[in-house]
């Protein structure tokens, strides 16, 4: 009874525990940021003696003759290689072995938690002001520390210390992405950003199932739901039982994966770029159309409907969460999923190492009639590192970018490294060559044209392309000494093979079936207060029609959705675009 | 200071009670000014602008909210209700066991879901009633329909309700079984001389002596009329059921922690709070009142 009583105050309380910690935190992490070179002056590296005023270029990798100590946060996933070292912390990374090394720079982690959990502690530390050095944001956190002028100004950091492989990727989208975290003439963040054709949805379809059914890969909604269906009523695991389904979906409707983009795009209807806010297309008129509310949508909620009555979506879809769909793609349950280019680097590989016959295959996405086309932002920038006011070292954040991007050199090659306990995605700031499996592609197609046994690269990419290489070697030589059959595949099929994920996404691309999403800009201030708003009563609304309720709910909630802020939105990113979009 | 002197030890004993409360429930009360204010966490309570009222105002205004305070209730309510009766029925019934092992198996079992995490059972409870889970096993081999359970508002209030009973008895029922053990036994005595058989010995005997204590666990329970079951809604919820499920400490944390706006849900922290004060207030002065019972 008591703790129910302590329960009620439990807002409140944790608030204004953390409130006040907020203050005693600030001194303590200026303090912590570094015991060891008071001036800057001194930490610059050893190849500049002369004493040089702060706008000339500094060594990128230049040692600290005394450790710098650096405060980072982490959410991390089990390390995706399987040869891993069990029970590796992301403390325990040799990526910061060897940054130790090269710099001087030692890495604390303040807390390390699954990147489930991640969104909420950060959100705590936040409240509480308890941050960290350096930052990896998404764009609502960044806007929410931009305006309480938490964030250091690294204008002059990177102009002397960004090494010339960053500076250029960088400058590869003309300097677009730089401008957009920039304010007042000040780089607030260091934006990691991709090509934007990474978000490009595919269908991924079982094709050994197909065989077995005599089916063709469908082109039209009207195919893929014959197919559909087929993979329910007709056995396509010949095991004699009625155990599989149709379309893989987990409960969040627009997701990083496993979710409705690709079908309702299908449809010509692009409501989302993969999170709960609308995406943004050119109405008519020449303004800007949230397309989560776009009549559209109903045909697709309809087709959804019957779909879930048919069996073909998983009768409890709306307790599934990414991990549970996975399950059952790889235990041979799902047949077809939308999504992008990475799925047989994860989750498919499973499958196929689970069963060898499982043979998916990617193709464009069905459309009304031919096939459809994907929606594909303007820019793909997931995540954003910025440095905190209280950081006395901010240059540190630059050179510990331009120590990942280095690490990418021949010299460094490892092929063992996974076992050595090298673990890419725990290392953080990290930005990719935004043109990575670009480069992956066409580098390990050469190399396999010419028959050659190593790649020629010399640049910082030849660490990537020459992993690709190898395990697509392994592939066909059907070698699993270093890595099963399943994961050479997945490496071979997501980013190498002409007709696998990247392949096909390139045809896409170069046959212009999509739709730019043509907002681009920060999370509008209504996006920030009411969103979440908007994303419960479109996740409550949209699960009910697929479960059963009457479509024609979905005008109610086009009512409600504009009523609850949507029509601010409308304005606010109206304004945006005639103000600020580059046409 | 001559009590002091000869009481020292239980002075020793009340202090780190005393001290725990007046950090962890009295400090923390002063965050409450952040229901007045556009809160900026890292601006604290002295930068930030006071906005009066307003923050109450958007919530109320909140279109979710009227159904949020009516789920809230209604799982309360039952909740309240079903502590009482249940542990009431079993600790009688517990009472009335004459084998002593028995009855103490009884007791442990019943009380041992009590200490087990939310996080732990919500997983395991969301597969019980799954559509491959036992209770479907059971009702198919009757030949009854599947139901889906976890998706169904109607069902998924009664299994919230009635799982977290389920899991809770068994803290009351031993608060009521000590009550019973306390009544003398000589009252048994006499009234066994009397003539009154086990039903009207409890009838009269064990009810009314341990009557103050189930008044004191009701009157301890109603403060908490707001308090749904955080932990356990937010681990077995899912947005089809956010109808009939969603309760203001979900929303609260949805709110807070999601959306950011620590104002806005300071603030519903507050109105709960002002709500389960009076209701106390009420209970505690009826009870004396009419019953002449009273705990301070």
């Amino acid at each position: 009874m008591n703790i129910a009583k302590i329960g009620k105050w439990a807002l409140p309380l944790s608030l204004a525990v953390t409130a006040v910690t907020a203050c005693a935190g600030k001194d303590n992490d200026s303090a912590s940021s570094s015991p060891a070179a008071s001036s800057p002056a001194a930490s610059s590296s050893s190849s500049s003696p002369a004493a040089s005023p702060s706008a000339e270029a500094q060594d990128p990798f230049g040692k600290y003759p005394e450790t710098v100590t650096v405060s980072e946060v982490i959410g991390y996933n089990p390390p995706e290689d399987p040869r891993t070292p069990k029970g590796l912390t992301p403390d325990k990374n040799a990526y910061l072995k060897d940054l130790k090394d090269m710099m001087n720079i030692d890495v604390k982690f303040k807390w390390m938690v699954p990147s489930s959990q991640y969104e909420q502690k950060f959100s705590l530390a936040l409240a509480s002001g308890d941050l960290p050095d350096i930052l990896e944001l998404d764009q609502k956190n960044y806007e929410k520390l931009k305006n309480q002028n938490m964030l250091a100004d690294l204008t002059e950091a990177y102009a002397q210390y960004a090494s010339p492989d960053l500076k250029k990727y960088m400058e590869s989208d003309g300097g677009f992405a730089m401008k957009t975290f920039s304010s007042d003439g000040k780089q607030l963040a260091i934006p990691a950003f991709e090509d934007p054709f990474l978000s490009t949805q595919i269908l991924w379809i079982r094709k050994d199932w197909l065989d077995t059914l005599q089916l063709q890969p469908p082109t039209t909604m009207e195919e893929l739901d014959k197919v559909a269906d087929a993979f329910v009523n007709q056995d396509p695991d010949q095991n004699g039982q009625k155990d599989t389904y149709g379309v893989a979906l987990q409960k969040t409707l627009f997701f990083w994966g496993f979710d409705l983009r690709g079908f309702f795009n299908g449809f010509g209807a692009y409501p989302s770029v993969g999170d709960a806010q609308s995406a943004w297309i050119k109405g008519a008129d020449g303004k800007l159309v949230p397309g989560l509310i776009q009549p559209e949508m109903k045909e697709g909620l309809t087709m959804l409907q019957s779909w879930y009555k048919r069996g073909i979506l998983n009768k409890e879809f709306a307790l599934k969460d990414e991990n549970k769909v996975v399950e059952d793609l790889v235990a041979g349950k799902v047949g077809i999923s939308y999504g992008e280019w990475w799925y047989p680097n994860w989750p498919l590989n499973s499958s196929v190492d689970k069963d060898p016959k499982a043979n998916w295959i990617a193709i464009q996405i069905p459309g009304l009639d031919g096939p459809g086309k994907s929606l594909v932002p303007k820019i793909r920038s997931g995540k954003v590192f910025a440095v905190s006011k209280n950081m006395k070292h901010p240059e540190a954040a630059i050179k510990m970018l331009n120590f990942y991007i280095e690490k990418g050199y021949k010299k460094y090659y490892d092929p063992k490294s996974a076992e050595k306990g090298y673990v890419y995605n725990w290392f953080n700031p990290r930005i990719y060559n935004p043109a990575e499996i670009e480069t992956i592609y066409t580098e390990v197609n050469k190399a396999l044209e010419a028959n050659q046994t190593e790649i020629t690269l010399e640049d910082q990419n030849y660490s990537t392309v020459q992993g690709r290489f190898e395990a697509t070697k392994d592939y066909f030589a059907k070698d699993t000494s270093k890595a099963s059959n399943g994961v050479n595949w997945g490496q071979y099929f997501s980013r190498v093979a002409k007709d696998g994920g990247w392949g096909v996404t390139r045809q896409i691309k170069e046959k212009q079936a999509f739709v730019n999403n043509e907002f681009y800009g920060l999370p509008t201030a209504t996006v920030v207060s009411k969103g979440s708003q908007l994303d419960k009563l479109m996740q409550e609304s949209f699960t009910k029609i697929i479960m059963g309720a009457p479509v024609d709910e979905f005008d109610k909630f086009v009512a409600s959705w504009k009523s609850l802020g949507g029509d601010q939105i409308i304005q606010e990113v109206n304004d945006w675009y005639s103000k600020e979009a580059v046409k | 200071m001559r009590t002091l002197k000869k009481d020292w030890p239980l002075h020793v004993m009340v202090w780190p009670g005393v001290i725990f409360t007046l950090i962890y429930a009295y400090g923390p009360m002063a965050g409450l000014v952040m229901a007045f204010q556009e809160f900026e966490p890292l601006a604290g309570f002295f930068k930030s602008k006071f906005i009066g009222w307003d923050n109450f105002s958007y919530v109320f205004h909140l279109p979710d909210f009227g159904q949020v305070l009516w789920n809230t209730i209604i799982i309360a309510v039952f909740k309240m209700v079903l502590f009482l009766l249940v542990p009431l029925i079993l600790a009688l019934m517990l009472n009335e066991v004459t084998r002593r092992w028995f009855s103490r198996f009884v007791q442990s079992a019943i009380f041992l879901p009590f200490f087990l995490s939310w996080t732990v059972l919500g997983g395991i409870i969301i597969e019980i009633f799954s559509l491959n889970g036992p209770v479907n096993g059971i009702l198919s081999s009757l030949g009854l329909e599947p139901i889906m359970f976890m998706l169904n508002n109607g069902w998924f209030r009664s299994i919230i309700i009635g799982t977290d009973v389920w899991k809770g008895m068994g803290y009351n029922m031993i608060i009521m079984l000590a009550a019973i053990t306390g009544i003398h036994a000589t009252l048994y005595e006499a009234a066994e001389v009397d003539g009154a058989g086990r039903w009207k010995q409890m009838l009269h005997i064990t009810l009314p002596g341990i009557a103050p204590i189930v008044i004191l666990l009701s009157v301890l329970g109603l403060g908490g009329i707001l308090n749904a079951g955080f932990e356990q809604i937010l681990i077995m919820y899912n947005p089809t059921v956010y109808e009939g499920a969603d309760v203001i400490d979900t929303f609260v944390y949805r709110l807070g922690i999601f959306s950011q706006q620590f104002g806005p849900a300071a603030a519903i922290g507050l109105f709960k709070s002002g709500i389960s004060l009076a209701l106390v207030s009420v209970t505690y002065y009826a009870a004396y009142k009419y019953n002449n019972y009273r705990i301070f």
